[in-house]
C-alpha cells in the first residue's frame, strides 16, 4: 500500500492535524481492515473524554453544590461518544444530566441510552431555555453534538442549542470538534469551548482552538496505522488513555 | 501497574499471554492489545480459537497490531522463563468446569505449573475450582478479579490482588451486595 503523504497541517512536534477526508479514511480503516467494532472504539473514546474532563475539572473544583455536568448529545456517533462519556463521568463521581433530542433507532444507541438510565443519569425532556439557567445548574457542559463527519448546515434543534451554548459562561468541553465548526477551517463566530478532546488525532479545526485545555484521546490506533498516515502522535504517559497537548 | 515497564528484568518488555478457548481467552486477547499500546511486547498462545465472530475480530485486531501468535507452547519450561518477563493466564475463567481436563488446556496448565516467572491470572487462576480454590494448581503472583472477586480468591496467596469492576452499575452492586472498594481517581482497577 502506498505511503500516505503528510499534508500541510503540522504542529510544533510534528503532530499532524487531519483533514476531514483523512479522518474519515482512518476511521473506515479501523473498522474494515482492523476489524474494530464501533462499540469498542466508542467505549474507549467516551472513556477518554471522561478521563480528560476529570483531569482538567476535578469534582472538587466545581462551585455548584454538586459536580453537575450537562452532556448535550447529537444525532450521530459524536452523540454516542457523549453517552459513554456521561456514564463514565457518573462513575468518576460527577452528576451528569443528558440532553439527547434526536436518537438514532439503532441498537448501539438504544443500549447506550439504557446503560445511562440504569446508572440513574437523568435525560432532560427539554433544553434549558436560557444560557443563564445552564450557568446556574451546571459547572460544565459537554458538547457531544457534531463530530468529524459534520458538513453543511446545522439542522434544528441544534441551531438553537448552539446559539444558547455560545452564550453560556461555564466551561464547555467539546468532543473531537467544537460543534458547528467547519472540521478543517473552524468558525470564528461559533462555539468557543474551554476544552477540546481530539480523538485518534487532532483535526485541522483544532489549529483554531483557543481554549485552555487540548487533550488527545482514543489510545487505540495501531502502530501500523499511525505510520501509514504519519500521525506522529506523541507518547501517552504510562497507561493513561489521554494525553494533554496544551 | 503490577509490572511497570522500568521494573522488568529482561531487556525487552516481553509478556506471554496464554488464551483459552472461551471468554477468558477473549479477554486475554483484548489485554494483549492494550499491553501493546502500553509499549509492552506481548506474544500470544491461542491454540483453540473460538468461532465467535466478536472473538475472531479480537484475534484480527491483535494480528494487525503486529502481536505474534505462537504455534506451540514450549514444554521446556526454561525457554518460557528465559524469553518472557511474565505470563498472563487467560486460559480458564469462572465458567470452566469441563474444559480444564481436556486438551490443550490440561497440557498448558501442566507447563504453567512449573514456570518461575510471575503469572497474572485473569479472574480465576486457571484450573482452580471457582469456589473451592485449588491445590496443586498454578500459583499466580497477581490476580485480577473481573467485576467482583470469586470465592476461590480467598485462597489466593500471591503478591497483588486487583479488582476490575468499576463498570458495574450501582443497582447490580447493591443487588449482589458487592460492597466494592473505592476506585482511586479515574483508575479502572483497585488493588485490594
Amino acid at each position: 500500500r502506498a505511503m500516505h503523504v503528510p499534508s500541510a497541517g503540522s504542529g510544533p512536534t510534528g503532530l499532524r492535524f487531519l483533514g476531514q477526508e483523512e479522518a474519515q479514511a482512518i476511521d473506515q480503516e479501523l473498522f474494515t481492515e482492523y476489524q474494530f467494532s464501533v462499540d469498542q472504539l466508542m467505549e474507549l473514546a467516551g472513556l477518554s473524554c471522561a478521563t480528560a474532563i476529570a483531569k482538567a475539572y476535578p469534582p472538587s473544583s466545581f462551585t455548584t453544590s454538586q459536580p453537575a455536568v450537562l452532556v448535550v448529545c447529537g444525532p450521530g456517533n459524536n452523540g454516542g461518544d457523549g453517552l459513554v462519556c456521561a456514564r463514565h463521568l457518573k462513575m468518576f463521581g460527577y452528576q451528569p444530566t443528558v440532553y439527547y433530542p434526536k436518537r438514532p433507532s439503532k441498537p448501539l444507541f438504544e443500549s447506550l441510552t439504557t446503560q445511562c438510565k440504569k446508572m440513574d443519569i437523568p435525560f432532560l425532556p427539554e433544553f434549558p431555555a436560557e444560557a443563564a439557567f445552564i450557568d446556574e445548574l451546571y459547572g460544565l457542559v459537554v458538547d457531544a453534538i457534531f463530530g468529524f463527519s459534520f458538513k453543511g448546515a446545522v439542522r434544528e434543534p441544534f441551531g438553537s442549542i448552539l446559539s444558547t451554548l455560545e452564550r453560556v459562561t461555564v466551561p464547555i468541553a467539546s468532543i473531537d470538534i467544537p460543534s458547528g465548526w467547519d472540521v478543517e477551517k473552524g468558525k470564528t463566530d461559533g462555539l468557543q469551548p474551554d476544552m477540546l478532546i481530539s480523538l485518534t488525532a487532532p483535526k485541522k479545526a483544532a489549529m483554531h482552538f483557543t481554549g485552555r485545555y487540548h487533550f488527545l484521546g482514543g489510545r487505540f490506533v495501531p502502530p501500523a496505522l499511525q505510520e501509514k498516515y504519519a500521525l506522529n502522535l506523541p507518547a501517552y504517559p504510562s497507561t493513561d488513555c489521554v494525553l494533554q497537548l496544551t | 501497574q503490577a509490572f511497570p515497564l522500568p521494573s522488568l528484568p529482561r531487556k525487552q518488555p516481553t509478556v506471554l499471554v496464554v488464551c483459552g478457548p472461551a471468554q477468558n481467552g477473549a479477554i486475554g486477547l483484548v489485554c494483549a492489545r492494550h499491553l501493546r499500546s502500553f509499549d509492552y511486547e506481548p506474544t500470544i498462545f491461542y491454540p483453540k480459537r473460538s468461532p465467535d465472530p466478536l472473538y475472531r475480530d479480537f484475534t484480527t485486531q491483535c494480528e494487525k497490531m503486529d502481536i505474534p501468535f505462537l504455534s506451540y507452547l514450549p514444554t521446556e519450561v526454561q525457554l518460557i522463563n528465559d524469553a518472557y518477563n511474565a505470563v498472563v493466564d487467560a486460559v480458564l475463567g469462572a465458567e470452566a468446569e469441563v474444559a480444564e481436563g481436556t486438551e490443550p488446556c490440561a497440557a498448558i496448565l501442566a507447563t504453567l505449573k512449573h514456570i518461575r516467572i510471575p503469572i497474572v491470572s485473569l479472574d480465576v487462576p486457571s484450573g482452580w475450582d471457582t469456589e473451592a480454590g485449588g491445590s496443586g494448581g498454578i500459583s499466580p503472583d497477581v490476580l485480577v478479579s473481573l467485576a467482583a472477586p470469586k470465592e476461590c480468591a480467598r485462597r489466593f496467596g500471591g503478591r497483588q490482588h486487583f479488582v476490575a469492576g468499576r463498570f458495574l452499575p450501582y443497582d447490580v452492586q447493591r443487588k449482589f451486595e458487592l460492597n466494592p472498594p473505592e476506585y482511586p481517581g479515574t483508575e479502572c482497577v483497585v488493588a485490594l
